[in-house]
Protein backbone atom coordinates (compact mmCIF):
# COMPACT_ATOMS: atom_id res chain seq x y z
CA UNK A 1 0.00 0.00 0.00
CA UNK A 2 2.41 2.75 -1.04
CA UNK A 3 0.91 6.00 -1.28
CA UNK A 4 0.31 7.22 -4.71
CA UNK A 5 -0.03 10.88 -6.37
CA UNK A 6 -3.11 9.98 -8.17
CA UNK A 7 -6.29 9.23 -7.15
CA UNK A 8 -6.70 5.37 -7.26
CA UNK A 9 -9.66 4.88 -4.96
CA UNK A 10 -13.10 6.15 -5.01
CA UNK A 11 -14.87 6.75 -1.53
CA UNK A 12 -18.34 7.09 -0.81
CA UNK A 13 -20.48 9.29 0.68
CA UNK A 14 -23.89 7.34 0.80
CA UNK A 15 -27.29 9.08 0.59
CA UNK A 16 -27.72 8.82 4.70
CA UNK A 17 -24.68 9.90 5.36
CA UNK A 18 -23.95 14.15 6.37
CA UNK A 19 -20.53 15.32 6.67
CA UNK A 20 -19.97 18.68 7.74
CA UNK A 21 -16.48 19.99 7.74
CA UNK A 22 -14.08 19.80 4.93
CA UNK A 23 -12.72 16.93 2.97
CA UNK A 24 -9.52 16.55 1.63
CA UNK A 25 -6.70 13.91 -0.25
CA UNK A 26 -6.05 12.40 -3.29
CA UNK A 27 -9.32 10.50 -3.95
CA UNK A 28 -12.15 9.79 -6.16
CA UNK A 29 -15.51 11.32 -4.04
CA UNK A 30 -18.83 9.89 -4.94
CA UNK A 31 -21.62 11.65 -2.92
CA UNK A 32 -25.25 10.67 -2.67
CA UNK A 33 -25.69 11.94 1.00
CA UNK A 34 -25.12 15.57 2.06
CA UNK A 35 -21.81 17.59 2.24
CA UNK A 36 -21.30 20.91 4.00
CA UNK A 37 -17.93 22.38 4.03
CA UNK A 38 -15.39 22.54 1.89
CA UNK A 39 -13.68 19.57 -0.84
CA UNK A 40 -10.47 19.90 -2.24
CA UNK A 41 -9.32 16.92 -3.61
CA UNK A 42 -6.94 15.74 -6.87
CA UNK A 43 -9.09 12.98 -8.17
CA UNK A 44 -13.04 13.60 -9.42
CA UNK A 45 -16.05 14.43 -7.46
CA UNK A 46 -19.08 12.96 -8.47
CA UNK A 47 -22.13 14.02 -7.47
CA UNK A 48 -24.86 11.47 -7.83
CA UNK A 49 -28.61 11.87 -8.26
CA UNK A 50 -29.24 12.22 -4.22
CA UNK A 51 -26.19 13.84 -3.33
CA UNK A 52 -26.79 17.31 -1.93
CA UNK A 53 -23.46 19.64 -1.84
CA UNK A 54 -23.45 22.96 0.06
CA UNK A 55 -19.41 23.54 -0.30
CA UNK A 56 -16.93 24.78 -1.89
CA UNK A 57 -15.31 22.00 -4.09
CA UNK A 58 -12.44 21.71 -5.93
CA UNK A 59 -11.18 18.83 -8.03
CA UNK A 60 -9.49 17.27 -11.26
CA UNK A 61 -13.31 17.15 -12.85
CA UNK A 62 -16.55 17.22 -11.39
CA UNK A 63 -19.78 16.10 -13.07
CA UNK A 64 -23.16 17.13 -11.13
CA UNK A 65 -26.32 15.04 -10.94
CA UNK A 66 -27.83 16.60 -8.01
CA UNK A 67 -27.41 19.61 -6.46
CA UNK A 68 -24.96 21.45 -5.41
CA UNK A 69 -25.01 25.28 -3.65
CA UNK A 70 -21.40 26.80 -3.40
CA UNK A 71 -18.42 27.24 -5.78
CA UNK A 72 -17.13 25.09 -7.94
CA UNK A 73 -13.69 24.74 -9.81
CA UNK A 74 -12.41 21.74 -11.53
CA UNK A 75 -9.34 21.66 -13.42
CA UNK A 76 -10.01 19.59 -16.68
CA UNK A 77 -13.96 19.29 -16.53
CA UNK A 78 -17.26 20.28 -15.33
CA UNK A 79 -20.10 18.28 -16.43
CA UNK A 80 -23.82 19.16 -15.03
CA UNK A 81 -26.45 16.77 -16.20
CA UNK A 82 -30.11 17.12 -16.80
CA UNK A 83 -30.66 16.60 -13.51
CA UNK A 84 -27.99 18.52 -11.73
CA UNK A 85 -28.13 21.57 -9.88
CA UNK A 86 -25.43 24.01 -9.65
CA UNK A 87 -25.84 27.62 -8.02
CA UNK A 88 -22.89 29.20 -7.63
CA UNK A 89 -19.87 30.10 -9.49
CA UNK A 90 -17.62 27.62 -11.01
CA UNK A 91 -14.25 27.94 -13.18
CA UNK A 92 -13.58 25.19 -15.32
CA UNK A 93 -10.88 24.01 -17.76
CA UNK A 94 -14.00 23.20 -20.03
CA UNK A 95 -18.06 22.96 -19.47
CA UNK A 96 -20.38 20.69 -20.30
CA UNK A 97 -23.95 21.59 -19.32
CA UNK A 98 -26.83 19.27 -21.03
CA UNK A 99 -30.00 20.47 -21.85
CA UNK A 100 -32.28 20.55 -18.69
CA UNK A 101 -29.88 21.81 -16.19
CA UNK A 102 -29.67 24.02 -13.81
CA UNK A 103 -26.70 26.69 -13.03
CA UNK A 104 -27.05 30.23 -11.48
CA UNK A 105 -24.00 31.80 -11.45
CA UNK A 106 -20.76 33.20 -13.48
CA UNK A 107 -18.40 31.05 -14.77
CA UNK A 108 -14.72 31.50 -15.75
CA UNK A 109 -12.74 29.32 -18.13
CA UNK A 110 -8.70 28.10 -17.18
CA UNK A 111 -6.85 28.55 -19.90
CA UNK A 112 -4.60 25.77 -20.54
CA UNK A 113 -1.51 28.19 -21.42
CA UNK A 114 -1.88 31.62 -21.47
CA UNK A 115 -3.51 31.66 -17.99
CA UNK A 116 -0.67 33.63 -16.48
CA UNK A 117 0.25 35.57 -19.86
CA UNK A 118 -3.34 37.29 -20.31
CA UNK A 119 -4.33 37.82 -17.06
CA UNK A 120 -7.21 39.95 -18.64
CA UNK A 121 -9.38 37.05 -19.37
CA UNK A 122 -9.25 36.08 -15.88
CA UNK A 123 -11.45 39.28 -15.01
CA UNK A 124 -13.97 38.45 -17.90
CA UNK A 125 -17.75 38.01 -16.31
CA UNK A 126 -20.78 36.10 -17.81
CA UNK A 127 -23.65 37.39 -15.71
CA UNK A 128 -25.96 34.75 -15.29
CA UNK A 129 -25.26 32.89 -18.59
CA UNK A 130 -22.35 30.39 -19.38
CA UNK A 131 -19.82 30.70 -21.76
CA UNK A 132 -19.41 28.40 -24.22
CA UNK A 133 -16.69 25.64 -23.61
CA UNK A 134 -14.84 27.09 -26.99
CA UNK A 135 -14.46 30.92 -25.26
CA UNK A 136 -12.00 32.96 -27.40
CA UNK A 137 -10.67 35.92 -27.41
CA UNK A 138 -10.12 37.78 -30.56
CA UNK A 139 -7.54 37.31 -32.77
CA UNK B 1 -36.10 19.96 -33.83
CA UNK B 2 -35.92 16.94 -31.83
CA UNK B 3 -39.14 15.51 -30.86
CA UNK B 4 -40.51 15.56 -27.27
CA UNK B 5 -40.75 12.08 -26.91
CA UNK B 6 -37.12 11.51 -28.32
CA UNK B 7 -36.10 14.05 -25.28
CA UNK B 8 -37.61 12.30 -22.32
CA UNK B 9 -36.07 8.89 -23.64
CA UNK B 10 -32.83 10.93 -23.42
CA UNK B 11 -33.66 12.57 -19.94
CA UNK B 12 -31.99 9.52 -17.51
CA UNK B 13 -29.75 7.20 -18.58
CA UNK B 14 -30.59 3.89 -16.26
CA UNK B 15 -28.28 2.34 -16.14
CA UNK B 16 -27.33 5.36 -13.85
CA UNK B 17 -30.55 5.10 -11.88
CA UNK B 18 -29.64 1.97 -11.32
CA UNK B 19 -26.68 2.59 -9.75
CA UNK B 20 -28.20 5.21 -7.67
CA UNK B 21 -30.49 2.85 -6.11
CA UNK B 22 -27.84 0.26 -5.23
CA UNK B 23 -25.52 2.91 -3.47
CA UNK B 24 -28.74 4.24 -1.80
CA UNK B 25 -28.28 1.43 0.95
CA UNK B 26 -24.50 1.08 0.06
CA UNK B 27 -21.78 1.18 3.01
CA UNK B 28 -20.19 4.53 2.95
CA UNK B 29 -16.34 3.92 2.52
CA UNK B 30 -13.76 7.09 2.78
CA UNK B 31 -10.84 5.43 1.10
CA UNK B 32 -7.08 5.48 2.26
CA UNK B 33 -6.15 8.94 1.01
CA UNK B 34 -9.22 11.05 2.31
CA UNK B 35 -9.04 13.47 5.15
CA UNK B 36 -12.24 14.50 6.96
CA UNK B 37 -12.38 17.22 9.23
CA UNK B 38 -15.31 17.85 10.96
CA UNK B 39 -18.34 16.01 11.57
CA UNK B 40 -19.78 12.84 10.23
CA UNK B 41 -23.06 11.80 10.87
CA UNK B 42 -26.74 10.01 9.49
CA UNK B 43 -27.55 6.71 9.50
CA UNK B 44 -26.16 3.21 7.55
CA UNK B 45 -22.74 2.07 7.59
CA UNK B 46 -19.22 3.30 7.04
CA UNK B 47 -15.71 1.84 6.14
CA UNK B 48 -12.91 4.05 7.39
CA UNK B 49 -9.55 3.57 5.55
CA UNK B 50 -8.42 7.87 5.86
CA UNK B 51 -8.55 10.37 8.33
CA UNK B 52 -10.78 11.87 10.15
CA UNK B 53 -10.39 14.38 13.10
CA UNK B 54 -13.54 15.27 14.89
CA UNK B 55 -17.05 13.59 15.46
CA UNK B 56 -18.65 10.46 14.11
CA UNK B 57 -21.93 10.24 15.24
CA UNK B 58 -23.97 7.62 13.33
CA UNK B 59 -26.66 4.49 13.65
CA UNK B 60 -25.09 1.82 12.20
CA UNK B 61 -21.82 -0.09 12.40
CA UNK B 62 -18.71 1.90 11.75
CA UNK B 63 -15.33 -0.26 10.85
CA UNK B 64 -12.03 1.63 11.24
CA UNK B 65 -9.56 -0.22 9.56
CA UNK B 66 -5.63 -0.54 9.22
CA UNK B 67 -4.12 2.98 8.05
CA UNK B 68 -7.34 5.06 9.35
CA UNK B 69 -6.12 7.55 12.08
CA UNK B 70 -8.87 9.49 14.05
CA UNK B 71 -8.63 12.15 16.42
CA UNK B 72 -12.06 12.74 18.45
CA UNK B 73 -15.19 11.42 19.17
CA UNK B 74 -16.88 8.19 17.36
CA UNK B 75 -20.35 7.18 18.24
CA UNK B 76 -21.97 4.58 16.82
CA UNK B 77 -24.17 1.15 17.01
CA UNK B 78 -21.13 -1.45 16.24
CA UNK B 79 -17.88 -0.50 16.47
CA UNK B 80 -15.18 -2.66 15.16
CA UNK B 81 -11.43 -1.02 14.89
CA UNK B 82 -8.38 -2.00 13.20
CA UNK B 83 -6.89 1.64 12.97
CA UNK B 84 -5.67 3.80 15.18
CA UNK B 85 -7.83 6.11 17.50
CA UNK B 86 -7.15 8.92 20.28
CA UNK B 87 -9.90 9.84 22.06
CA UNK B 88 -13.36 8.41 22.83
CA UNK B 89 -15.60 5.40 21.54
CA UNK B 90 -19.05 5.18 22.32
CA UNK B 91 -20.47 2.20 20.78
CA UNK B 92 -24.41 1.47 22.03
CA UNK B 93 -24.31 -2.33 21.19
CA UNK B 94 -20.79 -3.72 20.74
CA UNK B 95 -17.51 -2.70 20.32
CA UNK B 96 -14.82 -5.27 18.96
CA UNK B 97 -10.67 -4.10 18.87
CA UNK B 98 -8.86 -6.02 16.73
CA UNK B 99 -5.18 -7.27 16.00
CA UNK B 100 -4.00 -3.83 14.88
CA UNK B 101 -6.13 -1.80 16.69
CA UNK B 102 -4.11 1.13 18.61
CA UNK B 103 -6.22 3.08 20.84
CA UNK B 104 -5.84 5.86 23.37
CA UNK B 105 -8.66 7.14 25.18
CA UNK B 106 -11.82 6.13 26.55
CA UNK B 107 -14.18 3.16 25.30
CA UNK B 108 -17.83 2.79 26.71
CA UNK B 109 -19.74 0.27 25.20
CA UNK B 110 -22.16 -2.99 26.69
CA UNK B 111 -20.19 -5.65 24.85
CA UNK B 112 -16.25 -5.51 24.31
CA UNK B 113 -14.07 -8.05 22.65
CA UNK B 114 -10.48 -7.14 22.19
CA UNK B 115 -8.23 -9.32 20.19
CA UNK B 116 -4.37 -10.39 21.35
CA UNK B 117 -2.03 -7.73 19.62
CA UNK B 118 -4.65 -4.69 19.91
CA UNK B 119 -2.90 -2.32 22.39
CA UNK B 120 -5.10 -0.32 24.08
CA UNK B 121 -4.19 2.70 26.81
CA UNK B 122 -7.06 4.32 28.25
CA UNK B 123 -10.70 3.90 30.38
CA UNK B 124 -13.13 1.19 29.68
CA UNK B 125 -16.59 2.09 30.95
CA UNK B 126 -19.56 -0.37 30.28
CA UNK B 127 -22.49 0.75 30.80
CA UNK B 128 -24.73 -1.66 32.62
CA UNK B 129 -28.00 -0.75 30.89
CA UNK B 130 -27.76 -3.69 28.26
CA UNK B 131 -31.23 -2.37 26.57
CA UNK B 132 -33.43 -4.25 24.98
CA UNK B 133 -32.28 -2.48 21.86
CA UNK B 134 -28.71 -4.01 22.11
CA UNK B 135 -30.20 -7.23 22.96
CA UNK B 136 -31.91 -7.68 20.11
CA UNK B 137 -29.50 -6.31 17.75
CA UNK B 138 -27.07 -8.38 18.90
CA UNK B 139 -29.46 -11.62 17.73
CA UNK B 140 -30.26 -10.05 14.40
CA UNK B 141 -26.70 -8.76 14.11
CA UNK B 142 -24.19 -10.66 11.77
CA UNK B 143 -23.69 -13.91 12.39
CA UNK B 144 -20.91 -13.17 15.63
CA UNK B 145 -18.03 -11.53 15.06
CA UNK B 146 -15.06 -12.87 13.45
CA UNK B 147 -13.13 -15.52 15.45
CA UNK B 148 -10.97 -14.23 17.80
CA UNK B 149 -7.76 -14.15 16.13
CA UNK B 150 -8.65 -14.28 12.71
CA UNK B 151 -8.17 -10.78 11.16
CA UNK B 152 -11.11 -9.16 9.02
CA UNK B 153 -11.02 -10.36 5.65
CA UNK B 154 -11.40 -6.76 4.42
CA UNK B 155 -8.29 -6.06 4.95
CA UNK B 156 -6.08 -4.43 3.09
Amino acid sequence: MQKVKTADSTSLVSQNVRIEGEIQGPENLHVEGYIKGAVALSGNIFVGNTGIVEADLEAKSIIIQGEVTGNVKAHQQLEIHPSGKLIGDCTAGSIDIKEGAVFEGRSMMIKKREASAMPHLQTSKGSGKHHQTKEKTKP
Amino acid sequence: MPLFGKKDKKKENPAQQVKTVLSQNETSYFGKNLIIKGRVSGNGDIIILGGLEGEFDLRGRVKIAQPAKIKGEVKADVISVNGNVEGKLAAKQRLHLDQTARIEGEISTPRLSITEGASFNGEVTMSGRVTKESGAAAVGAKPAHQKEGAPEPRQK
